[in-house]
């Protein structure tokens, strides 16, 4: 039998020479966790065709629909104004479909094998979320495709801009997902992480409404009872009206009290040159939300693979 | 190093007035369950050792304490002279182990999967292709190394693991289980696949509760209920516990009369010679299977029937 000839202790005749680090990194480990979670990620065209059919639902159909209604937001239309928005969803998508794999992982998959190994964690930890946030850099990147579509011009430096929001959020939400997914013992579908997660954080991010304003322009405070009804008549509905638009107190609580909505604000700045919020806040969450995730997913991480 | 003799001989070479693996009083307990309590025993270089149980009796806890999983909440344990808690990185590098169900990416295929792990290990990068190639031609793999593991057999996963763990020259292998849920056909070519490690004079230490496995190993030791019952070669076993008379098994936990006590309640089977079952419901009173669904269960059925890919 074959099995037989090589019949010494080593039977393939390697020499372990020890994974090389450098200052606790080890670039090989980082290297090819990352590129594991791009081949998983090509393989899968659901995720991809999902990245499209998401972009088109939202951009296409929502932005001209209800976009006949909510016809401009300070000078953009709302196609143009849910863009970042689409953009953030496909990220949160990416990124926590990418994390929470690893309760499956860890239960029927890869990691017991990693965990078992001399491997050092916080550079699997790194590769995990490098390629979480190079797939969401992907996925994120489809909605800019259909950009020229619906009149939005953009520019090297916006569009530079624009990735390095997006990794940041990336990262971040590939963190988030880790975090979440050391805590699930169990796991069967991804639904309940959308709907529990992936919704309330896009929904409560100024992503698909203005933050305050006024609609119809100032003059047109309200259709006068006598024109409704005229109107009604010929089968033409009155919506709106004008009138300013004020969140109530609790969902401003909400959408301010979100990261993503900072990070998502700076990104339509980047893409439409309109912001919300205060830029310094923006740039501060951007950047500062996605180590403080990445430090505690890695210290969790940690945990979860430690002996215990 | 070479295979010097019989595999049950101790081996020549450097390790050789030293035990592959050392457990003294080991025990783990989770806050009121002790899943293992007081396990001692030392297996010899070269050793082809099987842990005989049913479900709960403790066997992955005792080796996923040894394979530095699983911090022990009494004892001490070591991998040639290396601690497993306080040299616990230096103890991963000297072993290998092949997890009860399939520790692999399924999205990958065999050689990328054999990559990550080569990486994982420190393998030389120059070194890396020509290992993996052998690697996939010793599990009879080659003609499949860029399918994706997905579409693997039970059989032919069971053997990439194998030779995966195998490819960072470990010098003790730990086998959770190998056999369990093969057809009888994907069963034996594995068998073979061990078979041919143990002629390499590799130690194993494997767990099962598949009776001719176990018979088939140099030593058996029998656990129930987080504790060592009795240890020894399959015919001292059966001589000692077996209704047949007295033989020479060491008992690993001599003391409290537990064993004699049960001894006794077996009567001797008239015709048909006692074997390793007889020692084992002589030892613990039980049939060697049991069953009870955990969340871990219910995850990896979900796994069997798509899982991940069924959203």
């Amino acid at each position: 039998m074959r099995a037989g000839n090589q019949g010494v202790l080593g039977p393939f005749g390697a020499k372990a020479v020890g994974v090389r680090s450098l200052a606790g990194i080890a670039p090989a480990v980082v290297l090819v966790m990352w590129r594991r979670e791009m081949k998983r990620y090509l393989r899968d065209r659901s995720q991809i065709f999902g990245g499209f059919s998401r972009t088109v639902l939202w951009l296409v159909i929502l932005g001209y629909g209800l976009g006949a209604s909510l016809r401009e937001i300070e000078g953009y239309t709302y196609g143009q104004y849910i863009l970042p928005g689409v953009i953030v969803l496909n990220v949160l998508f990416a990124a926590l479909q990418c994390a929470i794999a690893l309760v499956w992982d860890r239960e029927v998959g890869l990691l017991r094998e990693v965990v078992v190994s001399p491997a050092p964690m916080f550079s699997v930890t790194l590769g995990k979320l490098l390629g979480g946030a190079t797939i969401s850099l992907i996925q994120g990147s489809i909605p800019l495709l259909f950009a020229p579509l619906i009149g939005v011009r953009l520019s090297v430096g916006g569009l530079l801009g624009a990735w390095g929001v997006i990794f940041c959020l990336g990262v971040f939400m590939t963190a988030v997902g880790v975090i979440i997914a050391t805590r699930l013992k169990t796991f069967e579908g991804f639904g309940s992480i959308s709907n529990g997660v992936i919704q309330p954080l896009y929904f409560l991010s100024g992503s698909i409404f203005p933050l305050r304003g006024v609609i119809g322009g100032v003059g047109f405070l309200d259709i006068p009872d006598q024109l409704r009804d005229e109107l009604r008549r010929i089968g033409v509905f009155a919506i709106g009206g004008g009138w300013v638009v004020q969140l109530p107190e609790w969902l401003k609580v909400l959408v301010y009290a979100n990261p993503v909505s900072y990070q998502l604000d700076l990104l339509r700045h980047a893409l439409l040159r309109f912001h919300q919020l205060p830029m310094t806040a923006d740039v501060l969450v951007t950047v500062l939300a996605p180590v403080l995730a990445a430090v505690v997913a890695a210290a969790l991480m940690r945990r979860m693979t430690a002996q215990r | 190093m070479s295979p010097t003799g019989s595999a049950t001989t101790v081996m020549g070479g450097p390790g050789d007035d030293q035990a592959a693996i050392l457990a003294d009083r080991l025990g783990r307990r989770y806050g009121d369950v002790t899943a293992v309590e007081s396990f001692s025993l030392a297996i010899r270089p070269g050793e082809f050792f099987a842990l005989l149980g049913p479900n709960g009796a403790g066997k992955t806890t005792t080796l996923h304490m040894l394979t530095t999983m699983v911090r022990p909440t009494a004892g001490t344990a070591s991998v040639f002279g290396l601690d497993v808690v306080r040299q616990a990185h230096a103890v991963r590098r000297l072993l290998g182990m092949v997890f009860q169900d399939p520790a692999l990416d399924d999205r990958l295929t065999a050689k990328e999967n054999l990559e990550i792990h080569a990486v994982l290990y420190g393998i030389g990068r120059s070194e890396r292709a020509h290992v993996i190639e052998r690697a996939l031609e010793w599990a009879a793999l080659t003609e499949a190394r860029d399918r994706r593991v997905r579409s693997f057999s039970g059989g032919m996963k069971r053997r990439l693991e194998l030779a995966r763990a195998l490819t960072h020259s470990p010098r003790v292998l730990f086998l959770d289980e190998p056999t369990i849920g093969l057809d009888p056909q994907g069963r034996r070519n594995l068998w073979e696949h061990i078979a041919a490690l143990r002629e390499g004079g590799m130690t194993v230490l494997m767990t099962t509760h598949n009776l001719p496995e176990a018979e088939a190993c140099d030593r058996v030791g029998i656990m129930d209920a987080g504790r060592l019952v009795a240890v020894g070669t399959p015919r001292e076993l059966v001589a000692r516990y077996g209704g047949a008379g007295a033989g020479g098994a060491e008992v690993a936990m001599p003391g409290p009369g537990r064993l004699d006590q049960n001894a006794p309640g077996q009567a001797p089977r008239d015709s048909e010679p006692a074997d390793l079952e007889d020692v084992f419901i002589a030892l613990t009173g039980k049939q060697l299977r049991d069953e009870q669904a955990t969340a871990r269960d219910r995850l990896v059925s979900f796994a069997k029937r798509g899982g991940e890919h069924t959203r």
